[in-house]
């Protein structure tokens, strides 16, 4: 049986620690575009490595950005 | 005092001055309680991201202002049996704030605005002289726009390092 291969994984480091010019605001929907999937839903902070502080203002912004329909419930709307 | 932060959502239907008008009442309701409108921002119709009465589209306003709670309540009940307003968000942006602080700001910032008017205006006279450049110094000029040229290149070497760290990041 071959050995198991051991992953390691890259130190992730969170992008609005990294870069401070980086703002989570409700309003900015591009930048909150690169955080949830195509289908709409916000990506666990595993995925990118965002600190529980940043990821925490980052759902508290999409949520605000849903309510006022600037962002999607479910995945983008085809009419 | 607060500071709030409110949008509102008006049906694509409506005319130009039936929006404002709803602006003028929103803020009049605002003024009248003692506060203080800092920003109106029109963004203008947006495609909705989910259908909100049938609507897929909508005239997006934006409302930066001081003010009490009261006048909160009383905007959003007027909001609601508005037909013409689809939805609306109302953020509190600060606990407390100063009003006559924010009166300086605004007044500095129009002060500023002003300021940067007059410095257009004197631009632009002296960019209706350079149109009457001789040619040699037309030529001349051509040499300028080379170097603008590379730096824009060098900008765009900057933008193809950037997504790099961000994938590092990942």
């Amino acid at each position: 049986m071959p050995p198991k291969k051991r992953i390691f994984p890259r130190q992730k480091v969170c992008r609005f620690c990294a870069d401070k010019s980086l703002v989570i605001d409700y309003k900015e929907v591009r930048t909150l575009r690169n955080f949830v999937t195509e289908r709409g839903k916000i990506i666990p902070s595993r995925i990118y490595g965002n600190c529980a502080k940043h990821q925490r203002k980052l759902t508290d912004a999409i949520k605000k950005a849903r309510q006022i329909a600037l962002m999607p419930y479910t995945g983008p709307t085809y009419l | 005092m607060r500071r709030y932060e409110t949008i509102f959502i008006v049906r694509p239907n409506i005319a130009e001055d039936e929006i404002d008008a709803v602006i003028n009442k929103t803020s009049s309701i605002i003024e009248g309680d003692g506060g203080i409108i800092i920003r109106i921002d029109k963004w203008g119709l947006k495609k909705l991201a989910y259908l909100i009465k049938k609507e897929s589209q909508g005239y997006y306003v934006y409302l930066d202002y001081a003010g009490v709670p009261a006048s909160v309540s009383e905007i959003e009940r007027i909001f609601r049996i508005d037909d013409k307003v689809l939805k609306y968000l109302t953020i509190k942006l600060a606990d407390s704030c100063d009003p006559e602080a924010i009166k300086e700001e605004l007044a500095s910032a129009e002060a500023a605005q002003t300021l940067a008017e007059d410095e257009v205006k004197e631009e632009a006279s002296p960019a209706e002289a350079a149109k009457t450049t001789t040619e040699d110094e037309a030529k001349e000029d051509e040499s300028p726009s080379e170097t603008s040229g590379i730096s824009a290149e060098d900008e765009a070497k900057e933008e193809e390092e950037s997504p790099s760290e961000e994938k590092q990041a990942d």
